[in-house]
């Protein structure tokens, strides 16, 4: 019987879960937005997933781990950490970018957390950010990256309040400003809060990958390459990457590597 | 050395005025005709071209003063009178922010600041500075390397840790005068602590001078200086008179000599051209505005990001700041100093400037500058890098309007970093203020 | 140096057995008092039965010393933690401090009640300006006391002025309390008030041997904001009876600096997540912990003796410190304890903390040891995002 492990994370806006072999490989996956009741989305997806992998021990991080029946509780920079490393095996810089927090996480040969630092205190520099005011804007997630190539310069957006980005949206666009570069100019914005953020700790070489919700978002991952001057990495199933690090906390055996090509739910 | 001082005389005397000639020159031959469109705003005044070349060359000699000279940077409310007879130049970093704040160059000079642990919270004109010097940027050329750092406490505490801040990153001495806060009035032992330090500043600056405070050169910049705040208050006055020869906004702009050159013969013979104009333009009738519908005040620091569209926001509507307590203060500053008692009388004058003193002090200010210049609105800018100025200004707003009868509007806002401010937001709520007046 | 005529020392290290360590559980009573006397009910009792009017005291430097010498209550005004209420919470703007707005709600909504006035050092821009706000535009119409303290270094003329201001003080409180002033009183208060920082720091250094909670030794320790000197010195006594002669805690030990311990389930969090406070430089405790028993001098002026204490605290931001001077007192302070990681806890919009934060990065980082910022604004309870940031900060280091 080839060793299981099952790992959740239970965040704020999506709900994530994996089971993963004994040699660290996806064979099933769940993505869903998150029920703000938590326990019963908790119990559904637990059954499904122990279906596949029947007495798996499960690894539980996120907002809602502390929630998880029988889950072993690590917070999401942990376990972040672990997702991460087990792609590169060696030390590097994570940034994940979520609905609700971005964190950067550095973490060493090893795989162990070093030094870490979150904002999840203002929207302005979250993936919520971009989707308050793409969706004013009318502009689909989908056609972001065509926005921002197509457009010839950046207009720039001063404000670093989510609220007040939205008024001066607004006036831009009566003004009549391109939405393109509008649109560029957000991704620029919330790269430079990124950044910040990047530059409060010290990271001075190595490896800088992506996770989270925003790394799907091509432009997003184009503005921070332009504003860190670093390549980013995105990892592969990027939303996947702590509900894999938690599962991995629990996994019998020690090895960890995701192979190149992602599985799909069984 | 003397080779440098020579150039540094002749950066002041001959060269800069020169340069700024050409480049005004240059600047005549490039514009544009002047578009016959009428706006609200009354003829521009001549003196502000003598302003900008006088601040131009100030801060051009400056490019020459490292090594020339000894070098001070200097804190707005700092007794600078004492370091000006040993020849020092001094540079005013706050000056410098504004600059940088009109120029809308603060958010990347402090994310430098910011990248060194500084945090945003902090003042924006700290973090402008330290990002400056941290990121070896600047619109102004080129700043010299102080020598010394000179920190008076009585405009606020925050530059204690700022300018020790600088201390720290430029590895030289820091003098600071300590001048604790007056509630009611100043216990004798508050200004003999201040005059204490007074008298430690001056050992300290001879020694990195290298040279003795004559008594009379002291005395001739003191009286220099007193004079010079009396001049600022009578330009200052003529906003008295109906409609203003000038707008608040410009007084913030001239205000530039008294805090960065106070003490020189050229600041003095600025504000003696500029008041000689205003006292034309009241005899003449002519204003800061074609019509001077409303006459407001203003408290606390400008935007300086925001000067020129606040300025025609309000002029479109016919409204003016005809008074400002910034601006005035630094012509009250001068009351108490007595060129018969330098040391002694700057311990008084700098301990009791405007922002060192309690809220019922303010509020006497607000109240008489409002009575004086017939004001019938207030704005009171919230400015968030500023505690000294801003705590107090909920309780201020609704005195002033109970005790005055006015109309007072809170507008919150950053005196020099944009990213603090929504300008749809301060529009539409100052716009919503001046409705208000019918 | 001439030895101190302290009364004899109470404290002595008793040798227990080893005991199973059951943090949860407090094993003495360290209650001077019942715990359903509240704070309110303690101040009134204090002047019914003693004659002793309180004065309330805002952070953070101040000569307690003074005020115990003429019979007033110290009532220690550190927030109160939770949203400002009442008519109050409106009058500051949101950029200034929690600790100013909470102070401001409180007065203004009659929390100043038991007390017979108010007393504001010179701690930074925000309290010099709370001072003149309530004072003269407040419509408060109990006294207002404030207490200068020098910045910057501790020059000739600093002292100077720092005498002049403990006498000013004196005579203020001479009116307040309609007492004459006592030297001899004065000296005994020192002496009461150096015993009592002996204690603490007892308690604090022995930190690894103390079989409590943060939060209890907290509780305990804060207690010393509003209770008569020698009730508080009983309690400190009475948990020290209870140290263990072999370290009994076992979590991940950290060195923690800011402002004030709130919200107090921050220290429960630090707890389940398995870590523990070893060594404090707040300012509400450490930072005004005076170790050293130099300043005794039984010829000086008593007020001579107070500056001379004043001087002996440690290095604060608010006394404008220098940070060369508070990063090395930092750094002994966490070799000596053997803490792992620094908790640095912000109070939002403190300057004084603030600026000295690159100083705290660069010091820290160069010795390789983890740094965990926490900012509030004196909230009354930790976020779920600040409690899984402290879990992963413990967890990194475990």
């Amino acid at each position: 019987m080839k060793a299981l492990a099952i790992g959740v994370d239970v965040g704020s806006t999506t709900f994530k879960a994996v089971v993963l072999d004994g040699a660290g490989h996806v064979i099933a996956y769940r993505v869903e937005p998150a029920d703000p009741r938590i326990e019963p989305q908790v119990d559904r997806l637990l059954d499904e997933l122990q279906s596949v992998a029947p007495g798996a021990p499960i690894g539980a991080t996120g907002y809602g781990r502390k929630r998880v029946r029988s889950g072993r509780p690590l917070t999401e920079i942990t376990c972040h950490a672990r997702g991460a490393f087990a792609h590169v095996r060696e030390g590097g810089v994570l940034l994940d970018m979520g609905g609700q927090d971005t964190k950067v996480i550095r973490f060493g040969m090893d795989g162990r957390v070093e030094d870490f630092a979150m904002n999840d205190k203002c929207a302005a520099g979250t993936g919520r950010f971009l989707e308050v005011i793409l969706a004013r804007l009318g502009v689909p997630l989908a056609n972001v990256l065509y926005e921002t190539l197509s457009a010839g310069k950046a207009v720039s957006i001063s404000s670093t309040c989510t609220v007040f980005a939205e008024s001066e949206v607004v006036s831009l666009i009566a003004s009549g400003e391109p939405v393109a570069g509008i649109v560029r100019g957000l991704h620029q914005a919330l790269a430079s809060r990124v950044a910040s953020l990047f530059h409060s700790g010290r990271h001075p070489g190595g490896r800088v990958l992506m996770s989270g919700g925003v790394a799907l978002n091509a432009a997003m991952v184009a503005a921070l390459e332009e504003r860190l001057g670093r390549t980013m990495e995105v990892l592969p199933q990027p939303q996947l990457v702590g509900a894999i690090g938690a599962a991995l906390t629990v996994l019998p055996s020690a090895a960890g590597d995701i192979p190149e090509q992602g599985c799909g739910p069984p | 050395m003397n080779l440098r001082r020579a150039q540094y005389e002749l950066a002041g005397r001959l060269v800069g005025p020169l340069v700024l000639a050409l480049e005004s020159w240059q600047r005549r031959l490039a514009r544009r005709p002047r578009s016959s469109r009428p706006g609200p705003f009354g003829p521009p005044l001549q003196a502000t071209r003598k302003l900008k070349e006088l601040m131009s060359l100030h801060y051009y000699q400056g490019r020459f003063a490292q090594g020339a000279v000894p070098v001070a940077w200097v804190t707005s409310g700092f007794p600078v009178e004492i370091l000006r007879p040993l020849g020092f130049h001094a540079f005013y970093p706050e000056n410098h922010a504004a600059i940088c704040g009109v120029q809308r160059l603060v958010p990347p000079l402090s994310d430098a600041a910011e990248a060194e642990g500084y945090s945003r919270d902090l003042c924006s004109y700290a973090r402008t500075d330290l990002g400056s010097l941290l990121a070896h940027r600047t619109p102004v050329g080129r700043i010299p390397r102080p020598d010394l750092l000179a920190c008076c406490t009585n405009i606020c505490q925050t530059v204690l840790y700022w300018y020790r801040a600088l201390a720290s990153h430029l590895k030289v001495p820091l003098v600071l005068v300590d001048a604790p806060y007056v509630y009611r009035s100043a216990r004798p032992h508050l200004v003999s602590y201040v005059k204490e330090q007074l008298e430690e500043l001056v050992q300290v600056a001879e020694g990195i001078s290298g040279r003795r405070v004559e008594p009379e050169a002291l005395v001739e910049v003191t009286a220099r200086a007193k004079e010079g705040t009396r001049l600022w208050g009578e330009c200052l006055a003529q906003g008295r008179h109906r409609p203003a020869p000038w707008t608040g906004i410009d007084g913030f702009f001239h205000m530039a000599p008294i805090v960065s050159l106070r003490g020189t013969e050229s600041c003095n013979a600025y504000y003696r051209l500029l008041r000689d104009e205003l006292v034309d333009r009241v005899r003449q009738g002519i204003g800061g505005l074609v019509e001077e519908r409303h006459r407001l005040l203003w408290d606390n620091l400008p935007i300086w990001f925001w000067v020129r569209e606040l300025s025609a926001l309000l002029a479109g509507r016919g409204f003016n700041f005809v008074c400002t307590s910034y601006t005035n203060a630094w012509a009250e500053a001068g009351a108490r100093i007595d060129p018969a008692d330098p040391i002694g009388s700057a311990a008084q004058a700098y301990t009791h400037i405007l922002l060192n003193q309690d809220l019922a002090n303010r509020l006497a200010i607000l109240g008489r500058l409002s009575r004086d210049y017939a004001v019938e609105g207030a704005v009171l800018h919230s400015d968030r890098s500023c505690k000294p100025y801003s705590v107090g200004q909920i309780d201020l707003k609704e005195r002033l309007a109970r005790e005055l009868g006015i109309r007072v509007l809170l507008l919150e806002a950053d005196h020099s970093d944009p990213r603090a401010f929504s300008a749809e937001q301060g529009e539409s709520r100052l716009t919503a203020f001046m409705e208000s007046f019918g | 140096m001439c030895l101190l005529p302290l009364r004899p020392r109470v404290i002595r290290l008793i040798r227990m057995p080893a005991r199973p360590v059951d943090a949860g559980r407090r094993t003495c009573s360290a209650r001077a008092l019942s715990p359903a006397v509240t704070r309110k009910d303690y101040i009134l009792r204090q002047r019914e039965e003693h004659g002793r009017r309180a004065l309330a005291v805002l952070p953070v430097h101040y000569p307690k010393e003074l005020l115990t010498a003429f019979g007033v209550l110290a009532v220690e005004l550190w927030g109160p933690p939770g949203p400002p209420r009442g008519e109050g919470a409106g009058r500051l703007q949101t950029y200034v401090c929690a600790l100013a707005r909470n102070a401001l709600a409180f007065l203004a909504s009659g929390g100043a009640a038991p007390v017979g006035g108010v007393l504001f050092p010179h701690t930074c821009d925000t309290i010099q300006g709370l001072a003149t706000l309530v004072s003269d535009l407040g419509e408060f119409d109990k006294p207002v006391l404030t207490f200068l303290h020098p910045k910057g270094p501790p020059r000739a003329s600093a002292h100077t002025f720092l005498l002049a201001e403990l006498r000013s003080l004196a005579e203020e409180l001479a009116e307040f309390t309609g007492r004459a002033l006592e030297p001899e009183r004065v000296r005994e208060a020192l002496r009461l008030h150096q015993d009592i920082d002996t204690h603490r720091a007892l308690l604090l250094d022995a930190r690894r041997r103390l079989p409590l909670s943060d939060r209890e030794l907290y509780e305990v320790l804060r207690r010393g904001e509003w209770l008569w000197p020698e009730d508080h010195l009983a309690e400190l006594r009475a948990v020290s009876a209870s140290l263990h002669a072999e370290p009994v805690q076992k979590g991940v030990p950290l060195l923690v600096t800011g402002y004030v311990p709130e919200p107090a389930d921050l220290l429960e969090a630090l707890g389940r997540a398995g870590a523990y406070l070893v060594a404090d430089d707040y300012a509400a405790v450490g930072r005004r912990l005076v170790r050293s028993e130099e300043w005794f001098d039984s010829e000086a002026d008593p007020f001579r003796l107070l500056a001379r204490r004043y001087f002996l605290a440690p290095p604060c931001p608010t006394r404008s410190a220098d940070p060369g001077e508070r990063m090395r007192h930092l750094t002994g302070l966490f070799e000596r304890s053997g803490a792992r990681g620094v908790l640095v806890h912000l109070l939002k919009f403190c300057e004084p903390e603030l600026f000295d934060l690159p100083w705290l990065r660069s010091t820290f980082a160069a010795r390789g040891v983890p740094l965990l910022f926490i900012e509030g604004e004196l909230e009354a309870s930790l976020s779920a995002r600040e409690v899984t940031r402290i879990e992963a900060f413990v967890e990194m280091l475990s």
